[in-house]
């Protein structure tokens, strides 16, 4: 993005596991989060601009589920739209809205409920109705299929997979200790080689994001403030079978992109922090690669790196191994790095925090590919 | 403002109640080669791809978009998806355009796909936009969703039915001159009013048909298609507006939106319209295609578009303004309309499409004589987001 105005993150609220008690509606909690995502953005609902929602019809189960959350967000009489096709596409579609000149302001929002009766049905329908459906082929046999692939690729990466999985839910319960317990107990296999336990059963969570356009934060005084000083976003296809499951083509795009636009020609070194979309530990492995983090040559030797004390921590909030609210885990993560720039991110808090990278997945076996590098201080490229 | 975003390719089908021949994909695959070959373009010059797909259940399939990734050629490329109901195909323009204006690419692709003539019933489907609890039993449908407008709309302004029937009558001779239309036979006023009742007063010839086909636009950078020496249509302003979710938040005394009109269609004319310097759309304006499903919607539509004072445009019909040949002021859908052709993913989307094709002079026999400034419109929700936009030549 050739971005005509610096945009800025100045108000996330995350809430990666809400109870399940009945005492609110969806509906009540986003208008909740709305006003504590202003108040931690020091802005009212007069100050919104522009909305930009994500949700998944079949997780809600509704059609055209922006339309129950346009009043509770503050979409009435203003411009609202949505990004079905995943929770981060909200905030990308957010911040090209402000680069274009055309808004000073946007709030991003995303959320994953879990009363459907089964999530992994919900998930069955996104197959090919005629080829593939019949098959039990849910986002976790996606998963599973990917991580047997890379094991074929890349043989130990399972070892390496479980040493990652009591970190990230060491992470977790050091974030969220009400939330997240640190101990991994694997049970028997689900979908080959994912035990129970290695992917946390789906949780209610929702997140919401105030953007800015520089000379709005400029002239309200705004901060803490993180920069999106590189975007970078693309889609692998849908057919597991027409992919190459042991790679992330789609990251590396992604990655070129966002890296190209923030300067960043060294991204082993460039990062204070990351935040990486891990449904499973593979898919970790998998990132750490196509974000030009740690090849797979490298996995076994340099893991202690990306450890909570390592020199640049992955996923200090615990990441989806340790809070798995489906369909908004991808906005949560660009949410965790933006609030740890801003300083504002809870327990889990690094010192000292410039520099942040992002990465978000949605769909089977990481179709969706989206990358954001967040800064204390944003570069600007030319218009 | 950034520099102008401009239309450099447009793709539709022809559209019909069934396509057996093609599947999903590949109604959206029939309609980006439909663009592609009008933009003269090849899939590595295509930065990024927005997508069209309204609910997800008018085609059967959850998250359909991600089928359609090979369809629009986005492997490896910037890809999402946008769904405002009924407005999604203006609201994947303006995302398109957006794309554009932010300077993040120079070219994007539009494009999808629908099949409401092969989903069963649309009805039922569309039942499942309100809320579980305390609407969706009623039941619902949009259709009498808009044909409670239309009651208020006749409370407030007299409409009457005939006069329903004489936005058909004009609809379906417009569309008669359009390949891409779905419903293309002329009809009468006595054919219309001995329609089946389907929700009072809105009768069968009153609704918009279930149509299956794809759509598809390319926009690009003004600089990039200067460049070039292209042609283009001009995106010159663009909005949306949103109205509450509850119909009953449309009623009583403080409401802020009354059923009878489309207040935050009109507002998003407004903000459209101020960013395009129209000052006077009455006068201005050449053609203008409305998304209105039913006969009825299409005169709050026309009213909101500020192409007739409030209450004023039934009047105007009867008189003979917004037919093709009129020479009192725009023509409204002389593509025949939502009235005649409704593929919901991308019924905005066409028009759009036929906005642009009118200002860049290649509409055929629907051809408005000297069109140079067009508007379009997209609904969406329960009448609920409203996208607008303005183009010129």
């Amino acid at each position: 993005m050739t971005a005509r105005t610096r945009i800025g993150v100045v108000g996330a609220v995350i809430k990666p596991c809400i109870a399940e008690d009945g005492r609110l509606s969806l509906e009540e909690r986003l208008h909740q989060a709305l006003h504590e995502t202003l108040a931690d953005a020091g802005l009212t609902t007069k100050d919104l601009e522009g909305i930009v929602v994500a949700a998944n019809d079949q997780y809600d189960g509704r059609a055209i589920s922006i339309m129950m959350a346009s009043a509770p967000l503050g979409g009435v009489d203003r411009d609202i739209l949505s990004t079905p096709s995943a929770g981060e596409h909200a905030f990308v579609l957010g911040a090209l809205r402000i680069a274009s000149g055309q808004f000073r302001t946007q709030l991003v929002a995303a959320w994953s409920p879990t009363e459907a009766s089964s999530i992994a049905e919900a998930q069955r329908l996104a197959a090919d109705p005629y080829f593939h459906r019949r098959l039990p082929l849910d986002e976790l046999a996606a998963a599973a299929l990917q991580a047997n692939a890379l094991e074929h690729a890349a043989p130990g990466a399972g070892e390496l997979a479980a040493t990652l999985l009591a970190t990230g839910r060491a992470n977790g319960a050091h974030a969220y200790p009400d939330l997240v317990a640190a101990d991994v107990v694997q049970g028997r296999p689900t979908r080959w080689p994912l035990r129970e336990g290695v992917v946390p059963a789906p949780v209610t969570g929702l997140v919401v994001m105030m953007l800015a356009s520089e000379d709005f934060i400029e002239e309200r005084g705004l901060g803490p403030v993180a920069w999106i000083s590189g975007m970078g976003w693309a889609t692998e296809p849908a057919f597991l079978g027409d992919r190459a499951l042991a790679s992330a083509p789609a990251l590396d795009a992604a990655a070129r992109q966002a890296y190209g636009e923030a300067g960043v020609t060294d991204p082993g070194t460039a990062f204070d922090l990351a935040e990486i979309t891990d449904v499973t530990p593979y898919q970790h492995l998998l990132a750490l690669e196509a974000l030009g983090l740690a090849g797979r040559a490298e996995w076994r030797d340099r893991l202690a790196e990306f450890g909570p004390t390592g020199r640049m921590p992955v996923n200090l909030s615990g990441g989806v191994g340790s809070l798995n609210p489906v369909y908004c885990t991808g906005l949560i993560r660009i949410a965790e790095v933006a609030n740890q720039v801003r300083g504002r991110v809870g327990r889990h808090q690094k010192e000292g925090v410039r520099r942040g990278l992002a990465h978000a997945a949605s769909g089977p076996a990481m179709q969706y590919q989206t990358v954001v590098v967040l800064e204390a201080t944003g570069r600007r490229t030319a218009a | 403002m950034s520099a102008r975003v401009g239309i450099i390719g447009i793709g539709q089908s022809n559209f019909q109640a069934r396509r057996d021949d093609a599947s999903y994909p590949d109604l959206v695959r029939e309609a980006v080669a439909l663009a592609m070959k009008d933009a003269g373009l090849g899939f590595d010059e295509i930065e990024a791809v927005v997508y069209s797909l309204s609910p997800d259940a008018m085609v059967g399939i959850g998250n359909a978009e991600r089928l359609g990734v090979d369809a629009v050629g986005a492997r490896n490329k910037r890809f999402l998806r946008i769904n405002t109901g009924g407005a999604t195909g203006i609201s994947s323009v303006a995302a398109a355009w957006t794309h554009v204006a932010a300077g993040a690419c120079d070219v994007v692709l539009t494009a999808g796909a629908d099949k409401v003539g092969e989903c069963g019933d649309s009805q039922t489907v569309l039942n499942k936009i309100w809320d579980p609890i305390y609407e969706r039993s009623l039941p619902l449908g949009t259709i009498n969703m808009l044909a409670m407008s239309a009651v208020r709309y006749m409370h407030k302004y007299g409409m009457t039915e005939e006069d329903m029937a004489r936005v058909v009558v004009k609809n379906r001779r417009h569309a008669a001159r359009n390949p891409h239309a779905h419903l293309r036979k002329e009809t009468t006023i006595d054919e219309v009013m001995a329609s089946r009742m389907i929700s009072w007063p809105v009768k069968l010839f009153d609704c918009c048909p279930q149509s299956s086909g794809g759509g598809a636009m390319i926009l690009a950078s003004e600089r990039w298609i200067k460049a070039r020496g292209l042609n283009a249509v001009w995106i010159t302003g663009l909005a949306h507006s949103s109205e509450s979710y509850y119909l009953g938040d449309r009623m009583g005394r403080h409401v802020v939106a009354d059923h009878a009109d489309a207040h935050a269609l009109a507002a998003s004319f407004r903000k459209s319209y101020a960013m395009a310097g129209i000052t006077d759309p009455a006068r201005q304006i050449h053609a203008a295609e409305l998304y209105a499903p039913f006969s009825n919607t299409e005169f709050h539509s026309i009213e909101a578009a500020g192409l007739a004072g409030l209450g004023q445009s039934p009047a105007m019909l009867r008189e003979g303004a917004f037919a093709l040949g009129t020479n009192a002021g725009a023509v409204v859908n002389a593509s025949g309309g939502t009235l005649c052709t409704n593929a919901i993913a991308v019924t905005a989307m066409a028009r759009v499409a036929e906005a642009a094709l009118q200002v860049r002079g290649d509409a055929g026999e629907r051809q408005v004589k000297g069109a140079r400034i067009a508007v379009a419109s997209g609904n969406g929700g329960d009448h609920q987001f409203f996208g607008t936009m303005v183009l010129e030549a």
